[in-house]
């Protein structure tokens, strides 16, 4: 164990995130653990380089630092995709991150596709009249699955694995897009809660204003996820984790002083996201059905790319 | 006469109220039916597929839900499957026979299998008794869940110790479709063959219950039956179809049965033991195996074959030995 650092502080000296003590881990062992499972990940599958998806957010910010750490800048692409609504400053801190490291980097705008099917300006797209009218959680599903596909195909022009950017917290509660954002060929940050992503963050030289700015998908201008979840992260990493890692009934929650109808709450999130953490199931019909009794490796002797 | 009422069910997963509140509806469509005997399937009141919902709907036998499900049970017998938790928190997959109010006898199941499938010991604790009980039908009763029923000694057992109802509480997933069995499900046809030889050779009625419904990746096919200690078929509940269905059997059949072919007279327990007590020795290596194979190792009855490219790679003719030989 390395002594915990303090945390690092804004001009003001006042620390740039709360970090509940529970949830506090030794980064230096947690970097190795995940630079060693990037470049396992990728020597199975017979790949030497990645791609992921760069919002300018912490979570892909992290990833960035990570994978370079892991195989070097160099066999990185980070990939900008912005929408027309998307926020300046989340591109101006994506390639603060892609100059700091000195990786590949692409830029890809994604409102022709987008406005290719929901339309613009009153002008219906593929989608039809009735989209125009989505909303912004629909709109905003769009956008990541519209990226999502873009990141695949830069994978394969750029011969790399998609590497996923999403942390436990927002799995668990499903604040992600299925075959969305959480598509992916592994992902290095899944079981870290935000909490944790920042404490790594700080400790890998994520930039300070990426990792003091509210946490946001960019939907719409001035979203955060904070606001439109009404809960704080410190607090709702600490009710997931007494929850789910520590095994603690609601009512030991309450006890605890957390606020029972926000404990109920997070519980609903949880168990009406199952389905976005699993591999859908698969009717089983004949002798052996993947997933259920043919059970291998995802990686095994002859799975790699020669 | 008894007329038996098997429940073919399709339990909500985890769904522990709406299980219990569907059980209670059909013991009273049960008894208004006229049963004397109410069959439900393995895991019931919580569905199948449980994994880490295991804990969470697990029941003490005292637990407050359970007893006023067994208080329900006034004038009729009921086998009911659930998830027990034992005083040391060991979690296991029972069946109760209910009886005029109260639990008269759990079973535990013995055999978990946790292989293709199945991934029950990840979750459970395997039981270690196996008992027939007395019940107010007349007759003794032997519970049985599933996967006990792949094993020999699971029926012999129960009908040596006094039953001649078998009971088999199931939840077993279909798979292995084909159109070259008559039934079209590979699993059903062999589940067919166990319960029509078990009732023959144990003289005992077999009675199975199987669920419906799906859990997960899996359908369960039902098919829930009632043989006959001659090893006929009395009745075979559709495949998939939820439903209570009413069976009348003659429990004199297992008399006459029993009279014509005595073969559970002519068991031979104390040769049973006695080889029984031999084999575990020789297993063991504390016995030398008069029948084991010349080189095989202490435990082993078989020595492994000679590697059919010993000769071209020019290896000793002896299998090689893992350790010496204790004799």
């Amino acid at each position: 164990m390395t002594a915990a650092r303090p945390l690092p502080v804004d001009a003001a000296g006042r620390p740039l995130f709360e970090l509940p003590d529970e949830l506090a881990i030794d980064t230096d062992v947690a970097r190795r653990v995940i630079a060693g499972f990037i470049r396992g990940q990728l020597r199975q599958a017979g790949f030497e380089r990645c791609v992921l998806a760069l919002s300018g957010g912490i979570d892909s910010g992290l990833v960035a630092y990570l994978v370079a750490e892991a195989i070097g800048a160099d066999k990185l692409l980070c990939v900008l995709m912005p929408y027309r609504a998307s926020s300046p400053a989340s591109r101006a801190d994506a390639e603060a991150i892609v100059t700091d490291l000195g990786c590949h980097s692409e830029l890809v705008e994604i409102t022709a596709m987008v406005d290719g099917y929901l339309g613009r300006d009153g002008e219906p797209g593929a989608g039809g009249e009735a989209v125009l009218d989505a909303s912004p959680v629909r709109r905003g599903n769009f956008m990541a699955r519209a990226r999502m596909a873009v990141i695949y195909d830069r994978s394969v022009t750029f011969g790399g694995l998609v590497v996923g950017t999403s942390n436990k917290t927002e799995s668990l509660i499903g604040y992600t897009t299925l075959f969305g954002d959480n598509a992916c060929a592994f992902n290095p940050i899944g079981d870290l809660y935000k909490s944790q992503v920042r404490q790594m963050a700080a400790a890998m030289g994520v930039p300070t204003q990426v990792i003091a700015k509210a946490p946001s998908a960019d939907l719409w201008p001035d979203q955060t996820d904070e606001d439109e979840g009404a809960f704080s992260y410190p607090l709702l990493d600490r009710i997931l984790y007494w929850r789910i890692d520590r095994r603690r009934s609601i009512d030991e929650l309450v006890e605890m002083g957390f606020d029972r109808e926000l404990v109920e709450r997070v519980e609903r999130l949880v168990a009406t996201s199952e389905f976005k953490r699993q591999v859908p199931p698969v009717a089983k019909l004949g002798p052996r059905t993947a997933g259920v009794d043919y059970l291998y490796p995802r990686r095994r002797p002859g799975s790699a790319r020669s | 006469m008894l007329r038996i009422a098997l429940a073919q069910t399709a339990p909500r997963l985890g769904a522990l109220e709406d299980n219990l509140a569907r059980h209670r509806e059909l013991l009273d469509e049960a008894r208004a039916g006229g049963a004397g005997l109410v069959v439900f399937p393995e895991l019931g009141l919580t569905g199948y597929q449980l994994q880490d919902l295991a804990a969470e709907v697990a029941l003490r036998l005292d637990d407050p839900r359970l007893v006023r499900l067994a208080a329900a049970t006034r004038g009729i017998s009921a086998a009911v499957s659930f998830v027990e938790e034992s005083g040391d928190h060991r979690l296991f997959i029972a069946a109760a026979l209910m009886e005029d109010g109260e639990i008269r006898h759990v079973h535990r199941k013995v055999f978990l299998p946790t292989y293709g499938l199945f991934d029950e010991r990840r979750f459970f604790a395997a039981g270690d008794v196996l008992r027939a009980v007395p019940s107010r039908l007349g007759v003794g009763v032997g519970i049985a869940i599933c996967e006990d029923f792949w094993h020999l000694q699971t029926p012999q057992l129960l009908a040596l110790d006094g039953a001649q109802i078998l009971l088999n509480v199931s939840s077993s997933p279909g798979r292995d479709l084909a159109a070259r069995n008559d039934v079209g499900l590979g699993t059903a046809t062999s589940w067919r063959t166990l319960m029509r030889t078990y009732a023959q050779l144990t003289t005992s009625f077999v009675v199975f219950v199987n669920r419906v419904g799906v859990d997960e990746s899996v359908t369960f096919w039902g098919g829930s039956e009632v043989i006959g200690p001659s090893g006929e078929a009395i009745f075979s509940a559709p495949f998939f179809d939820e439903g209570l269905y009413l069976v009348d059997v003659n429990l004199e059949d297992v008399r006459r049965e029993r009279i014509t072919l005595p073969l559970l007279r002519d068991e031979r327990l104390e040769l049973q033991v006695r080889e029984l007590g031999r084999i575990i020795a020789e297993r063991a290596g504390l016995a030398t195996d008069s029948t084991a194979d010349a080189g095989a190792e202490p435990g082993l009855d078989v020595a492994p074959a000679p590697r059919a490219d010993a000769a071209a790679e020019g290896a000793p003719d002896e299998p090689i030995r893992l350790r010496s030989r204790r004799r």
